[in-house]
């Protein structure tokens, strides 16, 4: 091993150390659990050591020699014994489960609550599938080491050692001839096993290859069968689905290999007992009891001991390598939480020494200068004002830096160069939570939760009553297209709102926003297309929600602010162009140039 | 249990390869219960040395020795062989179940995919047919063994004593029926945890693509909540699982301690009383703990029988779904260009029958949640109209009014339910399916996208295409601008693990595809809804001489995109209210007149 190698070695010891206290930390508060659990363990383990040696008592005094006084009190013990381990196993069982999940459970929900704290930077950054993942399938991974019994390899360890220790006590030499088989028994589990994962994982990876291709042409099937493909579908299905085959053959030849030589190593340890065994039982047999010392001579039970623990002893040993296994893949999933949970991607929180002013519903950028994570000013030095009641229209092409605009003024990115004023003050010293609620946001992508439609108007503040939500909603015409459904507003919104359409969602965005009456109101249009009818609503709406509010609407379409008080052209970050409609049509500018290019006067 | 019936032909061709299987796994049994007899025999001869010749004692005991070596080598390389036969053939039984259940899938009609919802078809493909890979590998081979291994083990006890086999196996019944019960217990909780972690899974989803809507409106406590519950929800789940689980474990354990106990309590005093050898004694502790081990597992196997069964007879299901949409028997061959498209009396209706819809008689809760409109809607009424080749039809209306179902119909995506439709007066029905939708064009409001490359994306209905006539039909569809966008060009990747393109890319893809085709009849369902306005100017453009000289159906809710149809077609609520030229309808001053007002007024006020 190269020093390197060996280095990063020692730091990964380190590392999984580290991986270890921190779940240790989310255990600490169950440590009763655990603890109980650990001595429970203790007393069924050492049960099941009694029970054999009970079996080689009544062999040894009783049944051999013919002597059955005393007999049936053995019997007793014997029943008592075996009724304690099974009670205790299932309390002992359950107890440690039990400490799992809930360590688990707290661990998932303070990683979800960290996640929620997040800049908007972090998400830039990470994918969402990803971190999905890490709340489910790497909980799910340190969830194995409970249910795998690797927690409970304490308990197998203590079984381990006092077998070996009875039986070192009974002949010491015999002992070590039965334990001759041990390292072939180490050797072939660790080595097939290593195999037969990397088999499986090619397995799944194929598997999930075939359902996604499977899912994709059920998904077009009637693009497969218009455009005449059934064919060749049908021999792209052909390799993916051999494949599988191939790959399930190879997993499962492994394994059975690997369980024919566990069985196979079992048996050839039950006849090296009896061999050499027999033999010493027989020496024992001829010879004058007072000559044999402790740990050599054999009687009969004891052989029988021998045969019944070693078949005992392979079961966790074999077990060990996959063990590893699934402690390394709870380590490595252990880290990745952890990691996760240390990010410090936050928007800064002022320390809430300054006096917030009155809402007056003025805003002021100062020599905004801002940049994504990928280097590229978003915004350069740009300065406007917006007096309390006005309302102003943002424009310009996809990525000229309209939507930064919004990110910034609700603080969902930290601006460090120049700087933002509501009412006077700067954004950064209002907490986030106070400035957003002053400033009310509508985005394009309409968030709807499982709830009635009026519960996701009220969404998060208890403080509106249902009259008041199901009032706001009549009052921009919600009524008139909730009436198709039997229960009206009270209709169960399903899995992210299947069932109503882009405008319906918009619509109930607004009422949310409405609801909340923020003193300043932040629009990004929607693009998706909706019937004439919706979207004379939507138009009705959005008066509704800017009467008599300093509005700004992030626009996608130009016909829709041809009333506004103000309109900024933004080019590439730079506001390139000011004034009204009037004034900026006449200005002949870019204003001019995308207002022909919409076609809006063509028709 | 007569679903099983349906697995007959595959198991014909694979029988040779079960029933070597099952000699295998007799064959490994029998070695396996050999160990323990041969224990026997070296105990005894240790109990009665005093009488015998120690060197005679030594060798049988060797030979004992041996005769276990040489049951475990023989019988681990039996055992490996009975496993690669029965698993094996499992794998190559499903490998053949899931070509023939994709086969199936080819052939049934668009139809049969709007009433079944992806997510069902997924689950019987995956589920179900692992189901089925369950019941014919592992099911088979435990019952198998534990057939052989419960009247190999019973004759041996037998042997030994009939007295000592009544009471060893009493306990076993009783113990079988409690483990089939915690067996169900856990499965079914588990199965329940798993659908707990997919909608735990589905809620950090949400909240995570939600984060800034989130964060806009300050919901975090309020989702913070929701995500509590679910997790909590999850735990109580697993808790469940945990408790039946601990349960089982134990019971397992005491079948083998019971059986113990009997026979030690009963058969030591045999031994000594000299009814039984002890090295039969002890022999017979190991049968019973044979036993024993697969019984602990008989639950689950039973379950997984029972499941692999319903899943059979879900497949069954599957392929017996009556294939609505096929080709005629003899079908009329199509001469030259398509003829007169003619519709006369078009009705159809949607959610009347249950008609092929998998699983219809079973319950299904997520549909309770769902708003499903109550009884049958008709969406086309009594539909007439005619399209000579090379015009221009139009069909314009709100969203709902029957436009995209009468161009699934007009496609042969939908059966023609009611009325009739031809071309050149031969009924579709009457026409090859597989010729006529070589001739028709159809760009879908919305088109699906395959992980394939851009090109191949393109080449669908036109496999053979060349680089230059994929190009052109790019360049055609203006989707040439977009390309600077997308890292390989036309060769990149789309789809689920692609590059996702806009509405408006989605939909010039789906026209190149067609303008590949060179169709007699295109179809465009709103094609241009998600391009703006420009665009779809130049697209138009782009079309005209491709209209030209072939029938065209536009449907559309933009009026200013039929400026070049012969005739508009104005549909409401699925009924033809009016029909006639631009000027025509104008000049009635009805819905399409309102409609053109209110749009050219919304476009430019």
């Amino acid at each position: 091993m190269t020093p390197e190698a060996q280095y990063a070695k020692l730091r990964q010891s380190g590392h999984d150390r580290r991986v270890a206290s921190r779940l240790w930390s989310f255990m600490r508060p169950h440590r009763r659990l655990i603890t109980t659990g650990l001595l429970l363990l203790l007393v069924t383990s050492a049960c099941r050591l009694i029970a054999p040696f009970l079996v080689k008592i009544a062999i040894d005094d009783h049944i051999e020699p013919g002597n059955l006084d005393g007999f049936p009190r053995l019997m007793m013990l014997f029943v008592a014994v075996s009724a304690a381990e099974l009670l205790l196993r299932k309390l002992q069982m359950y107890t440690v489960d039990k400490a799992g999940q809930n360590a688990l459970f707290d661990l998932r929900v303070a990683l979800f609550s960290h996640m929620q704290k997040l800049s908007m930077r972090f998400f830039d950054r990470n994918k969402t599938g990803v971190l999905v993942g890490r709340v489910t399938t790497d909980i799910e991974a340190l969830q194995e080491l409970f249910s795998s019994g690797v927690v409970t390899i304490l308990g197998d360890a203590v079984f381990l050692v006092s077998t070996l220790v009875i039986l070192f006590w009974q002949n010491w030499q015999l002992t070590l001839v039965s334990l001759v088989i041990v390292p072939f028994l180490l050797l072939t589990t660790s080595l097939i096993r290593k195999r037969v994962r990397s088999a499986y994982e090619a397995m799944r990876s194929r598997i999930s290859q075939m359902n996604g291709f499977l899912h994709e042409n059920v998904t077009g099937m009637a693009l497969i069968q218009i455009f005449r493909r059934e064919e060749l579908a049908r021999s792209e299905f052909q390799p993916i689905n051999d494949a599988v085959e191939e790959s399930q053959l190879g997993a499962m030849k492994l394994e059975t290999i690997l369980s024919a030589a566990v069985e196979l190593l079992g048996s050839l340890t039950t006849a090296l007992i009896l061999w050499y065994g027999g033999g010493v039982v027989l020496e024992t047999l001829g010879a004058d009891a007072s000559e044999l010392g402790v740990g050599s001579g054999l009687t009969i039970g004891a052989l029988f001991l021998f045969v019944d623990y070693m078949g005992k002893f392979f079961r966790p040993l074999s077990d060990l390598s996959q063990k590893y296994t699934v402690l390394q893949n709870a380590l490595t999933a252990g880290d990745r939480v952890f990691r996760l949970m240390d990010e410090t991607d936050l928007v800064p929180e002022p320390s809430g020494d300054a006096v917030l002013p009155p809402t007056r519903g003025e805003i002021e950028f100062r020599d905004v200068t801002f940049r994504y994570d990928d280097g590229e000013a978003a915004l350069s030095n740009m300065s406007w004002r917006l007096e309390r009641g006005q309302s102003l229209a943002i424009v310009g092409d996809t990525g000229a830096g309209k939507t930064t605009v919004l990110k910034l003024l609700t603080r969902l990115y930290h601006l460090e160069e120049g700087g933002i004023l509501l009412d006077g003050l700067d954004i950064r010293e209002y907490p986030s939570r106070e400035l957003r609620r002053r400033v009310g946001v509508v985005l394009q992508d309409v968030f709807l939760f499982n709830g009635t439609i009026l519960e996701n108007i009220r969404l998060g503040h208890p403080e509106i009553t249902n009259e008041r939500a199901a009032e706001i909603a009549d009052r921009l015409h919600l009524g008139e297209l909730f009436n198709r459904f039997p229960l009206g507003y009270n209709q169960l919104v399903t899995e992210r709102g299947k069932n109503l359409s882009s405008g319906e969602k918009q619509l109930i965005s607004f009422a949310r926003v409405l609801a909340t009456e923020p003193e300043i109101l932040v629009m990004d249009e929607a693009t998706s297309n909706v019937d004439t009818h919706t979207e004379a609503l939507l138009q009705e709406a959005m008066r509704a929600l800017m009467e008599d509010r300093t509005s700004i609407i992030i626009a996608h379409r130009l016909s829709t602010i041809q009333n506004v008080d103000r309109i900024l052209v933004l080019r590439k970050g730079e506001l390139a162009e000011e004034g009204t409609h009037e004034e900026l049509m006449a200005q002949g500018g870019i204003y001019r140039r995308l207002f022909d290019l919409q076609g809006l006067t063509a028709v | 249990m007569r679903v099983l019936r349906h697995l007959g032909p595959y198991l014909k061709r694979y029988r040779w390869t079960y029933i070597l299987g099952a000699i295998a796994i007799v064959l490994h049994v029998f070695l396996k219960v050999l160990i323990p007899h041969f224990l026997g025999v070296t105990i005894d001869e240790l109990s009665e040395s005093e009488q015998k010749d120690p060197d005679a004692v030594r060798s049988a005991i060797a030979w004992s020795a041996f005769s276990i070596v040489a049951a475990a080598v023989l019988g681990a390389t039996i055992r490996t062989w009975s496993r690669l036969l029965v698993l094996g053939g499992s794998r190559r039984v499903v490998h053949d179940l899931r070509r023939d259940v994709f086969d199936r899938l080819l052939k049934l009609p668009p139809s049969f995919y709007v009433r079944n919802r992806t997510g069902e078809v997924m689950s019987r493909v995956v589920n179900d047919v692992r189901n089925v890979q369950g019941l014919m590998g592992p099911v088979y081979m435990y019952l198998a063994e534990t057939a052989v291994m419960y009247a190999i083990c019973v004759s041996m006890i037998a042997s030994i004593s009939p007295y000592l086999l009544l009471l060893g196996v009493a306990p076993f019944p009783l113990f079988i029926v409690a483990a089939r019960r915690m067996a169900g217990k856990i499965q079914q909780g588990s199965k329940d945890a798993q659908e707990e972690l997919a909608q735990l899974s589905s809620k950090v989803d949400e909240s995570l693509s939600g984060h800034m809507v989130i964060q806009t409106l300050t919901l975090e406590e309020y989702d913070f909540e929701r995500f509590r519950e679910r997790a909590e929800e999850y735990r109580r789940k697993n808790l469940y699982v945990s408790q039946a689980r601990a349960s089982l474990a134990p019971l397992m354990l005491g079948l083998s301690a019971v059986s113990t106990i009997v026979i030690l309590w009963v058969g030591g005093p045999m031994v000594v009383r000299g009814e039984i050898s002890l090295g039969s004694f002890l022999a017979l502790t190991f049968y019973l703990a044979m036993m024993a081990a697969p019984t602990g597992v008989l639950g689950f196997v039973i379950s997984s029988l029972q499941r692999g069964a319903v899943s059979l007879g879900r497949l069954r299901e599957l392929t017996e779904t009556e294939v609505t949409l096929t080709e005629p028997d003899s079908p009329i061959a199509i001469e030259g260009r398509l003829g007169e498209l003619r519709v006369e009396g078009l009705t159809v209706t949607y959610g009347s029958p249950e008609l092929g819809v998998l699983g219809a008689d079973e319950a299904d809760p997520a549909e309770g949640e769902e708003f499903v409109d109550p009884g049958s809607r008709v969406v086309l009424d009594n539909l007439s109209f005619a399209l000579k080749p090379g015009d221009t039809l139009a069909v314009v209306g709100q969203t709902g009014s029957g436009k995209t179902t009468l161009m699934r119909i007009l496609a042969r995506e939908l059966e023609v339910e009611r009325g009739q439709v031809s071309f050149g007066g031969v009924d579709v029905c009457d026409l090859g399916l597989f010729d006529l939708r070589g001739r028709i064009g159809y760009v879908p409001q919305e088109t699906f996208l395959f992980s394939k490359t851009l090109a191949d994306n393109v080449a669908l209905g036109n496999p053979g295409a060349s680089r230059e006539e994929i190009q052109l039909a790019i360049e055609s569809a203006r989707l040439g601008k977009d390309l600077d966008q997308l890292p390989n060009g036309v060769d990149t990747l789309l789809g689920e693990r692609g590059v996702n393109l806009s509405g408006g890319q989605r939909q010039r893809t789906a026209l190149a595809r067609v303008m590949l085709l060179d169709p007699d009849l295109m179809l465009l369902d709103d094609t241009l809804s998600a391009v703006d306005s420009h665009t779809a100017e130049e697209i138009l453009d782009e079309l005209e001489p491709m209209m030209a000289g072939r029938s065209t159906v536009i449907a559309t809710h933009r009026l200013s995109t039929i400026r070049h149809a012969n005739h508009i077609l104005v549909l409401e609520g699925g009924k033809l209210v009016e029909e006639g030229t631009h000027t025509s309808l104008l000049k009635a001053n009805g819905t399409y007149a309102r409609l053109w007002r209110r749009q050219s007024e919304g476009d430019s006020a």
